[in-house]
């Protein structure tokens, strides 16, 4: 039993489609109308301001860090929620999870949103001192940071694009076969696929592949922008395992990210036939163990850095935790930890739809003020020098400031929204394939659900 | 590859009681063998309990050693059981059904092996008693709750009592079986011990429930245990090289690699003396290697955080320190060998499905992980204590004595010990569980093909 | 206790005379072959320079006596504390050796008893009444001859007075001939130690101030003369 001739199955004579999934396959998410063309424009408006507020920092140059603060956090809140967002359905494809089906393709349409991603972190370069700071991470290397950081960012970008491409590419090949609107361009997406074994099974080594890739450029470039972008920054912050929290915090904004859009999308995408309780139950049981994690990776460099007693420990922790920055400290606890565990913490409420949407709603809140917290913190310090002398003013985020922060938002909505036009929201073959691996059948009094395992 | 055949319960009772209900030609040799090595060890503790830690090799300032590095390894080899067992189990990965006991075993076995050696290595062992408990109350002195060293205990007594319960509410429907197939001293002993298990539906109905509630309650006390291990060292300012804020996650994350691996090592080795090849299987080992390939790739980016961020200040001590330990023998060679075994040579081949499926070379391959992984301990432990920078008169460097290479064998010897003194009394595997994956599995037709499949467990 | 450099000529007097005093055990050639010697008080010695203008420089280390004291939270059993004077002391019959408290102090001046010691007569009868000798298995450091201060405060309150300064020399400062090691309340400004220090302050610092230990030993700067070319 090869798995291949398992897998071509739906392709050929589509035995055990239901009809409903080659239609909301195809559809585009929301269904065109003024809504759509609405939504592009408002969400268009809110970027162009958000871009002249950008253009107004650029205009007052870069030879000031503190002004661009909040721009940095909002670059690493990108990174840590759309950045991220792929990665569930690439995990969960690893692990071999079969609800996740239904949600893969609503998770890598991020990928998309990985451009604004490239597009955002251009300025940034700028703001990173090309001399290398006492404390860096490259030792020297020539071109560093910028040229390996920006290799890293267009990476990630990439490997993204190619995982929805690739894994969009049975669904295309159907959009070609079944005389969707639009079929010259899906037929020249398909790249002529026809479903033949070993067609598939290059489709699944290369998602396979891609999926790991991304996962590798994920976890390096939180390292290097966490550590470039905020670290360095900090003279004498020496914090081993503050890139490993960006990971953790990330992937968390990333599922988070994924558990809201996937809230819009039933509401108003019309997949509310396929994303449903199992989704939201198994979502929300993830990012209750995240949520720990994240007080987890907190706690442990927390306690190392306050037990340790060092003068510039002690003013690191109160630049980022107790001093000028506490009002943004405060919230990202009880929001990324304490509010979203104490709510998953009820088998009934992660049971529900509406639970982990709430729980992720909160989880996004928290990210956005601890990212504030250590991203415009970090960014304020402009002293340079073997250690940090004094703690900075906190900066309180102006109208421009949160102009920018909205233009981050609504990027991403834009580019979501566009790409749904483009690319089948529901990833057909996947959901397919699931459906026919999955067997209702009675036992012994009961109606159990059998899942195969093919090997 | 073998078929998979359904074997029925009576099948499974015999093969799986097997060494319960006689001794294979091998077991008082091994015994005899292994209780030899722990007599000595006990020797060297009694001799090192009379002259004091003298006849170590410890001295100032490397004043934590081998003895340090063991307990170390221990804990880190007890994380297997909780992360085979309930991570799987929350998981309903069905592989997990003929692992879970050894793991579980293993876990309790480690851990009491390595709560021994700090109390060993205290200076005197006889006075540890108010270490742990406030014994000294009347005159109102208690257990510093500040120290880390009162944090360890907590951990450890938590995470045992956890296990134990563990493995004792998996072991109800076994013990009953046993209870029923036996005479004599046997049947009370069993009888006793299963508690008036009766079979009733409200029993595993109870039974399955404080499993999956013992799984997720003992996640947080599985991560805190090496997390309070790590912070022995991490939170110790004065020590180039202990420092560091990633020691919790690299630490849990290092002893889920030696665990997982340890676990390997056992089942090969269990399959092999028992010839359960029906019950341990390649796809098993094929899990598990999938398993080790995420985990070893995990603890290898947080080796590389750790080793990266000592050398990313720039200070002077701390690059030292780093270049002594990659490029100084004797320190060097044991880094070397630390990486190949724990990292460069099994990692790479995990990733050939021929080599997950491949029994005696993932026994070798677990062996050699665990080897790099004692490595590990040992040189992030001493080398940073040798290496006491500030002062011209006070380097040092650390070479065991025998007393500790003999109580480092004795603690292996003890832990097969146990197994094999377990054996004789408890299945391995669970029989119940084994039966319960015979009922769930099923077969559905795709296409033209028919497929193994599984029912889904609520 | 302030620590002139600037007069301290490495003469190792203050080594001997803390050994008498607080009954430290014997240095044999073992003991330093096996890097376990002890010595409450030790003279590190740099070079500085190549041989003909080379220079000898000497730094006496002893416990720090540190406000923020490393080694005090990490001991499971309260075995070393600080106590209602400053002071941070080692309780002996409380201490089971873990040797956390060595391992975490950056002056590493905690010594650790691997063994029994004995004083082969007639030494035992030169041990010092006043101080316990410690057994085998616990931790022990300079305790600012403690013996001599519960003495020196026992006799201002049998003559009924409050101490005066000069009352409680501790060993190593008594026996210092250039009188570098200067022992004293610097909480009272009159104090010899404290117009030392108020006198000489631009010379003054303290061991491994990055630490953040707040050590009570103050350190004062050698004096360089400027070589004339």
């Amino acid at each position: 039993m090869s798995e291949a001739s398992l897998t071509s199955e739906p392709q050929g004579r589509e035995p055990g489609i239901a009809p409903g999934v080659a239609a909301a396959g195809l559809s585009p998410l929301l269904r065109g109308g003024w809504v759509f063309w609405l939504a592009v424009a408002v969400l268009g408006a809110i970027f162009l301001a958000g871009l002249l507020s950008v253009v107004s920092l650029w205009q007052a140059g870069f030879a000031h860090r503190a002004p661009w603060g909040y721009y940095a956090a909002a670059f690493s809140i990108l990174l840590s929620t759309v950045g991220a967002a792929p990665l569930v359905s690439a995990g969960l494809r690893f692990t071999g999870a079969h609800w996740r089906r239904p949600l893969a393709r609503a998770s890598e349409l991020f990928a998309v949103a990985g451009l604004l991603i490239l597009a955002w972190f251009w300025p940034l370069l700028r703001l990173v001192p090309a001399s290398q700071p006492q404390s860096s991470l490259w030792f020297g290397w020539p071109g560093a940071p910028h040229l390996w950081d920006t290799l890293v960012i267009a990476g990630l970008t990439l490997c993204g694009l190619a995982l929805l491409y690739v894994g969009a590419i049975p669904d295309f090949a159907a959009a070609r076969d079944q005389g969707a609107r639009g079929r010259r361009l899906f037929a020249l997406l398909a790249l002529s696929w026809q479903g033949g074994e070993r067609q598939w099974r290059a489709l699944r080594a290369a998602l396979t592949a891609l999926g790991a890739c991304y996962f590798l450029a994920f976890v390096l470039a939180q390292t290097l922008i966490s550590t470039d972008f905020a670290q360095s920054l900090v003279p004498g912050w020496q914090d081993s395992l503050f890139p490993a929290y960006n990971v953790v915090s990330g992937l968390q904004g990333g599922l988070a990210t994924l558990i809201v859009v996937l809230f819009l999308v039933r509401w108003w995408g019309g997949l509310g036939a396929y994303i449903g309780r199992e989704q939201f139950w198994a979502l929300g049981k993830l990012l209750l163990a995240l949520c720990l994690l994240w007080f987890y990776f907190w706690w442990s460099g927390f306690i190392v850095l306050w037990y340790g007693r060092r003068p510039i420990e002690e003013l690191v922790l109160q630049l980022f935790i107790a001093g000028p920055y506490l009002w943004a400290f405060l919230p990202a606890f009880v929001l990324s930890f304490l509010a979203p565990f104490l709510v998953l913490l009820w088998n009934g409420v992660r049971r529900s739809i509406l639970g982990p949407t709430f729980a992720a709603l909160l989880v996004l809140a928290g990210l956005l003020f601890d990212r504030i917290r250590l991203y415009v913190a970090a960014f304020s310090v402009e002293e340079a020098g073997p250690v940090l002398q004094a703690l900075p003013a906190p900066r309180l985020p102006q109208a421009g400031d949160w102009l920018v922060l909205a233009a981050a938002v609504a990027g991403v909505a834009l580019l979501y929204l566009l790409a749904t036009r483009l690319i089948p929201s529901l990833s057909r073959w996947e959901v397919a394939e699931g459906e026919q691996l999955r067997v209702e059948r009675a036992f012994l009094r009961r109606k159990v659900t059998v899942i195969a395992k093919p090997d | 590859m073998e078929e998979r055949r359904i074997l029925s319960d009576t099948e499974i009772n015999l093969d799986l009681l097997a060494p319960v209900y006689g001794t294979p030609r091998w077991f008082w040799p091994v015994v005899g063998l292994l209780g030899l090595v722990v007599a000595a060890a006990v020797g060297a503790f009694i001799w090192m309990l009379t002259q004091g830690l003298v006849v170590t090799g410890l001295n100032r300032p490397v004043f934590w050693g081998f003895m340090i590095t063991n307990f170390v390894f221990w804990v880190g080899i007890s994380h297997a059981g909780v992360m085979i067992s309930s991570i799987l189990r929350l998981a309903q990965a069905e592989w997990r059904r003929p692992v879970t006991r050894a793991a579980e075993l293993l876990t309790i076995l480690a851990l009491l092996t390595a709560a021994l050696f700090p109390i060993i290595h205290s200076g005197r062992p006889w006075r540890t008693l108010y270490w742990v408990f406030p014994y000294d109350f009347a005159r109102g002195i208690w257990p510093n709750v500040r120290s880390p060293l009162v944090w360890d205990p907590a951990a450890i007594f938590s995470y045992l009592t956890g296990a134990t319960l563990f493995i004792y509410v998996a072991l109800l429907p076994d013990l009953a079986t046993l209870r029923d197939r036996s005479l004599g001293w046997r049947h009370y002993f069993y009888g006793a011990l299963s508690l008036g298990w009766r079979g009733m539906s409200r029993q595993w109905r109870l039974q399955a429930l404080v499993g999956i509630l013992l799984s997720a309650l003992i996640l947080p006390v599985f991560i805190s245990v090496h997390s309070v291990v790590s912070w022995d060292f991490a939170v110790a300012t004065a020590v180039e090289g202990w420092h560091a804020t990633i020691f919790a996650p690299y630490f849990v994350l290092g002893a889920i690699h030696s665990g997982v691996s340890a676990v390997v090592t056992v089942m090969a080795l269990v399959r092999y003396l028992y010839g359960w090849k029906a019950y341990i299987r390649p796809e098993h080992f094929d899990a598990l290697g999938r398993l080790l390939v995420a985990v070893g790739l995990a603890w290898f980016y947080f080796f590389a955080l750790e080793f990266a961020f000592g050398l990313y200040g720039q200070d002077g001590p701390e690059v030292a320190l780093r270049e002594m330990v990659v490029f100084q023998m004797p320190w060097a060679g044991l880094f070397i060998v630390f990486l190949l075994t724990a990292f460069f040579i099994p990692v790479p081949l995990w990733l050939f499905r021929r080599v997950r499926r491949n029994i005696p070379l993932m026994l070798l391959l677990s062996v050699l992980v665990n080897i790099g992984m004692w490595l590990e301990r040992f040189l992030i432990i001493v080398p940073g204590l040798a290496r006491k920078e500030p002062f011209t008169f006070v380097w040092g460097s650390y070479a065991p004595s025998i007393v500790e290479i003999l109580l480092i064998a004795g603690s292996f010897a003890l832990v097969c010990l146990g197994f094999l003194v377990f054996s004789r009394l408890f299945p391995l595997i669970p029989l119940y569980d084994q039966k319960e994956g015979q009922v769930l599995r099923q077969e559905v037709e795709v296409g033209r093909a028919r497929v193994k499949a599984v029912i889904r467990e609520e | 206790m302030a620590v002139d450099l600037d007069r301290c000529t490495g003469c190792q007097a203050c080594v001997v005379a803390c050994q008498a005093e607080n009954n430290v055990s014997l240095n044999l050639e073992e003991a330093f072959l096996q890097r376990r010697a002890k010595a409450w008080i030790r003279i590190e010695r740099y070079w500085e320079g190549e041989f003909p203008q080379g220079k000898a420089r000497f730094l006496p280390v002893l416990c720090q006596h540190c406000n923020n004291a490393p080694c005090e939270p990490v001991c499971p059993v309260y075995a070393t504390y600080h106590n209602p004077e400053g002071l941070n002391v080692q309780v002996y019959p409380r201490c089971i050796g873990t040797r956390f408290c060595a391992n975490n102090c950056p002056y590493q001046v905690r010594f650790f008893n691997f063994q029994e010691h004995v004083w082969p007569p007639p030494l035992n009868n030169g041990l010092n009444p006043h101080v316990t000798v410690r057994s085998r298995g616990i931790m022990e450091k300079c305790t600012f001859c403690l013996q001599r201060i519960n003495r020196g405060k026992r006799e201002a309150r049998a003559q009924g007075r409050p101490v005066r300064d000069g009352d409680i020399v501790p060993a190593c400062a008594q026996a210092c001939p250039t009188e570098a090691l200067v022992f004293g309340d610097r909480n009272d400004p009159q104090s010899r130690v404290a117009r030392l220090l108020q006198a000489a302050s631009a010379r003054a610092y303290r061991l491994l101030e990055e630490m953040g230990t707040d050590p009570n030993v103050v350190y004062l700067m050698k004096v360089e003369r400027l070589e004339r070319s």
